[in-house]
């Protein structure tokens, strides 16, 4: 008994000493870097893989570039888990001078009330972002205001497997534009190539924003929840309806691949020559092309026949400058924010990973001339986005239940591709859509 | 007469003295016995108790993304959860994979504990290779799963491929989903159970089978008279831990199907992690807690009521 107690007593005091001394271990990483004069600014953010990498070599340059600011990148896990890390430390010492945070995670940041908006740094010293591109700045900007500085966007493409369209007698170079000519084009490749399906959408309720934009259609009222809070969901039963029926026919026809909401194992049926096209962000371009065995084309996010084509919103993440941070560590976060924009690191960045150069300038270097000769579907996505028609529907939703809402539509799409009821489905998906933003607005308190 | 009405009043004083130092000694007593319990309760406090007033206290409000409360709804928390076909099914489906996993578990650890008690020439090997699952942690065996699950390059759909059936979508497919992340459950529980079983069945006297030998009882008799009985406390303890861990089962869901298809996986547990850390819905979230944790208590309680009957103590 006497042994189990000193067991335990050691056991707490090894629990106390663990939590003093990782205190202390940041502590001192902090104070090393200030030791040698230079500001430090802690940068969390969520890029693994090829992004990562690329990251790494861009903040490096940056600190080697200049002996008055040190840059700290360190990851913190997905987008959603770096943001919930923040919303518990936001306030305190441990936050960070600069956080990157999904696209759909703006309003949520905004009404944290942790923020600095970007455009206070902006007017400041007048700095001019007239050079940045158009659509995603707007994604960025409300109430007239940029809240936050775009760093990595993507928009959604139709990837294909060439050598399949030329089995099946179709131009390879032509990617359908339809909903309709999708389904044409898959039952022609259904039908030449063997155990080979069509089409893949994966059940991920981003793409099903996207193809919301896409028919010029708001995904929430109040436009898209830029003029007011969003109340309701802002498209048509018709506008809503197309995208699970369009999924219902193929799947009914069988050249519709279920790959449920896992994204790598439609990657992996892609380039194992199971699907022949999938709708994916942008930012997987890079490694969809280097990792297939056959020819892949990229064409623009498809839409229904009836519909004009509006165009895309912008996916991603941009950076958040933090509150509460002295003025100066504040002032070195933005300038290196401000070097983050330039063309040469928007080029590497580009080329490196897929996602756009927020600078279009960096689409001269001649870097990203010299992808493009080896890799012209890289051009694809940003024709897209720069095709885009400016309105809210393209803008993009903006509203902190978006998350939820996505979860929803996923849920609605799997009973789709599982042979249920599309118009239960539809209305079952609205129903709780219109409930979490009932829900959202009723704990801000409104 | 004087005399003896003093006595009784020495006595009484006597009576007061000895209840006072007997006050004392308990005082002190009471005062030693927290003492050596005062490391526990500070941790339960920190870890146990507080947070699971705190859980209590937030479910009666909205919250923001932070998790600082802002509206105070009372009940709506939890009768919005009762009116949810959502939630409903979410719980059905816990119910569903608790009946999938525990049994199977228990059934498939005891056999293997049975056969792996013989004492046979090199057994230690087979023990260890029945309980090597307990070494793989959640998220390796998960992965692992995936990859047999994979509908393109698993081994599984390559089997069925071969012997010219239809492959399935394991994980995908809302009649399939649930059954197999039970499967996975199943073998990864079954390193822990399998040990705590063997441990039972190795303390098990030995005289008791050498007196059925000289009786002459056969191997089943023995199995259903002497094993299975003088095991009943440890199989209690692996059902009340299998079902408990059933129910909170968390690190699978996630990786291998994130609550889906059409929520056929989205078991409590999941479910509360979504609504407090991807929907930063802090209120809803503490009430499904409220309710996992009363639906736990309740079965545990009924587990002692009736089991405990069955069990055999030596």
């Amino acid at each position: 008994m006497k042994k189990l107690f000193t067991m335990l007593m050691i056991g707490f005091v090894l629990l106390l000493t663990a939590c003093n001394s990782s205190g202390k271990g940041s502590a001192e990483t902090a104070s090393s870097g200030a030791s040698q004069g230079k500001q430090v600014v802690t940068f969390w953010h969520s890029m693994s893989g090829a992004g990562q990498e690329t990251l790494k070599q861009i903040v490096e340059d940056y600190n080697h570039s200049q002996d008055k600011v040190q840059v700290n990148a360190e990851f913190q896990g997905t987008y959603d888990e770096a943001l919930t890390k923040f919303h518990s430390v936001a306030g305190t010492k441990s936050a960070p001078t600069i956080m990157q945070v999904f696209e759909i995670g703006t309003k949520s940041m905004i009404n944290s009330g942790h923020i600095v908006p970007i455009q206070t740094f902006i007017d400041a010293e007048n700095y001019d972002i007239s050079g940045l591109e158009k659509n995603i700045i707007n994604y960025y900007t409300v109430d007239d205001k940029l809240y936050s500085m775009p760093f990595n966007s993507s928009t959604p493409v139709m990837y294909y497997n060439k050598d399949a369209f030329k089995k099946a007698g179709l131009d390879p170079e032509k990617p359908p534009q339809t909903f309709e000519e999708i389904e044409k084009a898959s039952k022609a490749i259904t039908k030449s190539n063997k155990g080979m399906k069509g089409f893949a959408l994966q059940a991920y309720g981003w793409l099903v924003e996207e193809l919301i934009a896409n028919q010029g259609a708001l995904l929430m009222n109040n436009d898209n929840g830029r003029s007011d809070t969003p109340t309701k969901v802002g498209f048509s039963k018709e506008e809503g309806k197309a995208i699970f029926e369009w999924v219902k026919r193929m799947n009914d026809d069988g050249t519709f691949a279920n790959y449920g909401t896992n994204e790598d194992n439609m990657m992996a049926g892609f380039l194992a020559g199971d699907v022949s096209m999938f709708l994916q962000s942008s930012a997987n371009a890079r490694d969809v092309i280097d990792n297939a065995p056959f020819e892949v084309g990229v064409g623009f996010l498809p839409h229904p026949q009836n519909k004009e084509r509006h165009g895309v919103v912008i996916g991603g993440a941009s950076l958040w400058m933090i509150d509460g941070k002295p003025k100066a560590e504040q002032q070195a976060a933005w300038d290196f924010m401000k070097y983050l924009q330039t063309p040469e690191v928007q080029a590497k960045w580009h080329v490196g990973t897929g996602y756009f150069a927020i600078n279009p300038a960096a689409y001269d270097e001649q870097i990203v001339k010299e992808a493009y000769g080896k890799m012209p579907q890289l051009q694809v996505t940003v024709n897209q986005l720069q095709s885009t028609k400016s309105s809210y529907a393209t803008q993009g939703a903006i509203m902190d239940m978006i998350p939820e809402g996505r979860k929803i539509f996923e849920t609605a799409l799997e009973t789709v591709y599982n042979g249920g009821n599309v118009d239960k489905a539809y209305d079952e998906a609205v129903k709780q859509f219109n409930a979490a933003i009932k829900q959202a607005n009723a704990a801000r308190g409104k | 007469m004087s005399m003896s009405s003093l006595a009784i009043q020495t006595n009484e004083i006597n009576l007061e003295y000895v209840e006072q130092v007997k006050k004392r000694q308990r005082m002190k007593n009471l005062l030693k016995g927290v003492l050596f319990l005062l490391p526990s309760i500070i941790l339960f406090s920190a870890f146990v108790f507080y947070p699971m007033i705190r859980t209590i206290y937030l479910s009666f409000f909205l919250t923001n993304t932070s998790g600082v409360t802002t509206v105070f709804v009372g009940l709506e928390n939890y009768i919005n959860l009762f009116k949810s076909p959502i939630f409903l099914k979410n719980i059905q489906s816990t119910f569903l994979f608790v009946l999938y996993t525990v049994p199977a578990t228990v059934i498939i650890s005891l056999f293997l504990a049975i056969i792996a008690s013989e004492k046979l020439k090199g057994i230690g090997f087979f023990r260890t290779i029945f309980s090597s699952t307990m070494g793989i942690s959640v998220a390796a065996a998960s992965v692992f799963w995936m990859f047999l699950f994979n509908p393109t390059m698993g081994l599984l759909n390559q089997l069925l491929k071969s012997i010219g059936v239809e492959p399935i979508g394991w994980l995908t497919d809302p009649n399939w989903a649930l059954l197999s992340v039970s499967v996975t459950t199943i073998w990864m529980n079954i390193g822990f159970t399998f040990l705590v079983l063997l441990g039972g069945l190795q303390s098990i006297n030995s005289y008791l089978y050498e007196s059925a030998d000289i009786e002459g009882a056969g191997y089943f008799y023995k199995l259903r008279r002497i094993t299975i009985p003088m095991l009943s406390p440890t199989l209690f303890f692996a059902i009340t831990v299998s079902i408990i861990n059933a129910f909170q089962t968390f690190g699978q869901i996630d990786i291998l199907t994130q609550g889906g298809p059409q929520n056929e996986t989205n078991l409590i547990v999941y479910s509360i992690y979504r609504e407090a850390f991807v929907n930063y819905q802090f209120g809803s979230a503490s009430a499904q807690a409220v309710v996992l944790f009363i639906m736990i208590l309740f079965l545990t309680a009924i587990q002692f009521k009736l089991g405990e009957r069955k069990v055999h103590y030596q």
